[in-house]
């Protein structure tokens, strides 16, 4: 139903050639040709290490897939700590999404003149470092934190039995990660909500169909394009997230990504770390050629 | 079981040889150290070794790749390389973003400097860094153009020591060992207390591969610095069973969890428990005590190493020269809590709860069997994830 | 407008974001507590009050020149990333052509990429291009801001895009089309009409990959060469825990600043109002 409504689409009909300037390759040109030299070489080297073609020590052993298939057979430790990072992503995307969407929502349709005001002191406070927040929140959460302290003040536990899973869980890497993600991903829900046109709006209310059928049958399909784009912002890179699972995971805050971290640096294992990080990315590159439809990115089928 | 491991580095019996060497001349280094502790050769001689240009041909403009804080001046700590700054020297740039695996690995990836700072246990592989084309990443020092050479821990500057060579001139040091908290625990001095359940959810290993060490030197494991595949997955073992009763891996910092309660035991550097009892001001800190334990603290040592495509030969060997002095030693133990290699510090002008906590007043305290020292592990790559193994587990 | 929410809803959904704010600004709050507290160590009990973390900040060199740097380097690395972003979400957008899947596959890839990995093929890439060029031609890239610059662009580049072109599909293309017919050429029409339509999701773009680039450490700590960026130099002195008071005070001046830029934002927005409703 959405496919079929005229104003709000953006759907181009096919422009002819004469009228489309500048064309196709003259718009992709630039960014294409940015990636390809600074990102796709780079991944080049990184593939040269997986195989051995290139390798740091030269007493190593030459080409070969040994690392390649040691991982794939899924008999390493590597394997098991991937499916980890993925359940992890999926639950935080999840979350925050669920939690960006209103927020989107009020920004853009309910916060009228002031939005871009409150949207700013959403975003301000990410000018301060991560690590510096991420600290505080160990000062928050701790078994002497504010919330313990003020546990002990009120009287509802006994000084030094503290709610001790705060602190280094689970709970604790899900928390901060939805923490640093919800305002960044409201952003996109934002954008995409904010130019809904509100005569459809009030023509369904018009209609007599109440808000929520409202929301159900209009707003929410218009705004799926900004939906899909805040979950991939928030699901692709979390799957490689580390440093907030180490610094307050505790035990349990161990990830793909640390994987790969301290191959490249402790254990100085260059080739098989290089296995794990193109592994990423091929994964991600196939989940997204397959559910490129749901980025929108490319024409609806109207045109 | 090789073959699950095929890919680690074969370096062979020639490293072997180079820890025999190694202890051999630690011993006789001894006994050298004695006899040369009148000579002092004269510093910056502006003689031309055949390959090296004199001093007063070079630009001057060393490029130092160092751990934050010593001697980029961030904390008071140019003074660490004061006699330098005196006679006239221009003024070196720091990079501070030195660490010792990242750092390592830039190098590997091609980065040159003219001086840099890394610890033992990656001694061997900065010796072995080849470039491109073959040649090596690092060169010697030459130890007569260091006038404080001999005031130095003989034993320490052996670890520096391959093929006879001076790769390194080892400048500071430190333990490893359990932190507790005094007042809420009263455990005995064995490392077994990082795996004991009656502190169940109260402690705080370090996130590194060593824990592995610390295990193999609990369950007396002969050498744990090289230990078999049999001995390395007794260790897992070990660890995996005892990590449900870890509370944390810490990664830059064990002490705000001590002090703050949420654990009552951590393994630590001294500078972690030093901070940890407010620097020596009972009222800044919380009452801790660094043990020393049964089967012994093990010791790191970090060192200068020099460039081999460097152009300021004859600066770097002045630079590093004034950070071996005894007003850099006095500075560092008093303001790091970490250990200095000059043997000629006044431990009147030390702290003295320092001095009595690190027996500082005993050189032998960093050799077998009062501690020990760290040493390169060959495969380290297993170790590592080994280590991985014992975190995913968790 | 009414028609998204009743009063009572607007009234919940205001409430959400008051609880958000709470959610967002607690850990500040809590820096900035600790950024007046006498001690080398962030945690309770507190100590004293005190400013001289403030003081000592605005001594600190070393700081306001790693400050500089990366306000520099994120400033133009996403003024490009958003200038690509645009070109990139107007070909995927507005344009038909085949091979769109591989070509948004490429364009959003650099998400995953864990960023220790990429910094350190960045590295060894201008390595061997430098050692390539120097004993032929006697040039030479190095590393530094130009190389930090050039790797967040490419990270920043999918969130540009995942931002814009969203937008840009809700607009209209009619509009632009119609400011053809009117005789505009494409470009004039671009700059005029579409633009200014895409502010929002422009400025959205930016503040993301601004943030990103100023926050960013792992790819700065192996290509900026000499140079230090604030979070490499941050991270090295969370480290040492000697310096981090005074981390925290800086944090706690960048967080009024970026305040006085939202009130600023709101009164010009007040004033440019009142001034339209004459």
């Amino acid at each position: 139903m959405a496919e079929t409504a005229p104003d709000v689409e953006g759907a181009t009909r096919d422009s002819s050639p004469a009228r489309s300037w500048p064309g196709t390759l003259g718009l992709l040109a630039a960014p294409v040709l940015w990636l390809a030299v600074f990102f796709l070489i780079p991944l080049l080297v990184v593939a040269g290490y997986s195989v051995g073609i290139l390798s740091l020590f030269p007493t190593d052993a030459g080409a070969n897939l040994d690392d390649w298939s040691r991982f794939l057979r899924g008999d390493s430790v590597y394997m098991a700590l991937f499916w980890k990072s993925i359940r992890m992503s999926l639950t935080v995307s999840l979350i925050v999404v669920i939690l960006a969407y209103p927020l989107g929502y009020f920004l853009a349709l309910v916060a009228g003149k002031r939005k871009y005001v409150l949207l700013l002191l959403i975003i301000v406070p990410f000018l301060t470092s991560y690590l510096l927040r991420v600290l505080a929140w160990r000062v928050i959460l701790g078994s002497e934190g504010v919330i313990n302290s003020f546990l002990y003040s009120a009287g509802l536990r006994e000084p030094g039995d503290p709610i001790a899973w705060l602190i280094y869980s689970q709970f604790t890497v899900i928390l901060v990660l939805v923490y640093v993600w919800v305002p960044f991903v409201a952003l996109p829900i934002f954008v995409t909500l904010e130019n809904l046109d509100s005569s459809m709006l009030e023509a369904g209310n018009d209609l007599g169909a109440n808000r929520w059928r409202v929301f159900w049958r209009v707003t929410f399909p218009l705004s799926l394009p900004g939906v899909a784009a805040a979950f991939v912002f928030v699901f692709i890179p979390t799957i490689g997230e580390f440093v907030t699972p180490s610094l307050v995971g505790g035990t349990k805050g161990t990830m793909f990504g640390n994987a790969i971290q301290s191959l490249f640096t402790a254990g100085l294992d260059w080739q098989i770390g290089s296995v794990l990080a193109l592994f990423l990315v091929a994964v991600v590159g196939i989940l997204m050629l397959i559910s490129g439809r749901f980025l929108r990115l490319r024409n609806l089928e109207t045109g | 079981m090789n073959e699950r491991w095929g890919t680690s580095r074969q370096l062979g019996r020639r490293d072997f040889m180079r820890y025999a060497g190694v202890m051999g001349l630690g011993a006789s280094g001894l006994l050298a150290a004695c006899q040369q502790a009148e000579q002092t050769p004269p510093a910056g001689s502006g003689s031309a070794t055949p390959t090296h240009p004199p001093i007063e041909e070079e630009a001057g403009d060393l490029r130092i790749y160092e751990w934050l804080g010593y001697g980029d001046g961030s904390y008071g700590d140019d003074v660490l390389w004061r006699e330098y700054k005196k006679a006239g020297y221009p003024k070196p740039k720091f990079i501070k973003t030195f660490e010792d695996d990242a750092g390592f690995t830039k190098v590997a990836a091609g980065e040159r400097y003219d001086i840099v700072h890394p610890c033992a246990y990656r001694f061997e592989d900065w010796v072995n860094l080849q470039d491109a084309g073959g040649s090596p990443v690092m060169q010697p020092w030459d130890t007569s153009l260091v006038s404080n050479f001999a005031r130095l821990n003989p034993a320490l500057q052996g670890f520096g020591n391959f093929d006879g060579e001076q790769y390194f001139l080892v400048a500071d040091w430190g333990f490893a060992a359990p932190m507790y908290r005094s007042d809420k625990i009263q455990p005995e001095d064995t490392w077994g207390v990082l795996f004991d359940e009656r502190y169940r959810g109260r402690i705080s290993w370090w996130d590194s591969l060593n824990m592995l060490i610390t295990a193999a030197y609990l369950n007396g494991v002969p050498d744990p610095w090289a230990m078999s595949d049999a001995e390395l997955e007794a260790q897992r073992d070990f660890l995996i069973s005892k990590v449900p009763l870890v509370k944390t891996f810490w990664v830059d910092d064990p002490t705000p969890d001590l002090v703050n309660g949420d654990v009552d035991v951590a393994y630590a550097w001294q500078n972690h428990w030093w901070a940890a009892v407010g620097y020596g001001v009972p009222a800044d800190g919380v009452p801790a005590v660094y043990m020393d334990p049964r089967e012994g603290r093990t010791s790191w040592y970090c060192g200068f190493a020099l460039f081999a495509d460097t152009e300021n030969y004859h600066h770097a060997h002045e630079y590093v020269d004034s950070w071996l002095s005894v007003p850099s030693a006095e500075w560092l133990v008093n303001n790091y809590a970490y250990g200095h290699t000059n043997t000629e510090l006044d431990l009147s002008t030390v702290n003295q709860d320092l001095v009595q906590a690190f027996s500082l007043d005993d050189p032998s305290v960093l050799q077998e069997p009062k501690s020990h020292p760290e040493r390169a592990i060959e495969r380290r790559d297993v170790y590592n994830e080994l280590w991985l193994e014992v975190k995913a587990a968790a | 407008m009414d028609a998204a929410a009743s009063p009572r809803g607007r009234r919940g959904l205001f409430a959400f974001y008051l609880l958000l704010v709470l959610f967002l600004y607690a850990p500040i709050a809590v820096l900035m507590i600790f950024s007046f507290n006498d001690s080398r160590l962030v945690t309770f009990p507190l100590v004293g009050f005190t400013t001289r973390w403030y003081g000592l900040l605005l001594e600190n060199q070393e700081l306001i020149e790693a400050l500089k740097v990366s306000a520099i380097v994120a400033a133009i690395s996403s003024f490009l990333a958003v200038g690509l972003g645009i070109l990139a979400s107007y070909a995927m957008v507005r344009r038909r052509f085949r091979g769109k899947a591989v070509t948004s596959s490429l364009l959003l890839s650099p998400l995953v990429i864990p960023y220790v990995v990429f910094g350190i093929a960045l590295l060894i890439l201008f390595r061997a291009v430098d050692d390539f060029l120097i004993p032929r031609f006697g040039v030479f890239f190095g590393l530094g801001i130009h190389v930090v610059v050039i790797g967040h662009v490419v990270v920043s580049l999918p969130y540009t895009i995942l931002t814009i072109a969203p937008r840009l599909e809700r607009l209209s293309s009619k509009v632009e089309e119609a400011a053809r017919d009117l005789g505009a050429n494409p470009a004039s029409t671009f700059i005029r009409v579409t633009l200014p339509l895409l502010v929002p999701a422009i400025v959205s773009a930016y503040l993301i990959a601004f943030t990103l680039s100023f926050d960013e450490y792992a790819i700065a700590s192996f290509v900026a060469g000499d140079v230090t960026t604030y979070p490499l130099f941050l991270y090295g002195q969370v480290r040492i825990r000697i310096g981090l008071p005074q981390m925290i005070a800086v944090s706690v001046i960048v967080l009024l600043l970026s305040m006085v830029l939202v009130a600023g934002t709101e009164i010009w927005r007040r004033r440019a109002e009142s001034r339209l409703a004459v």
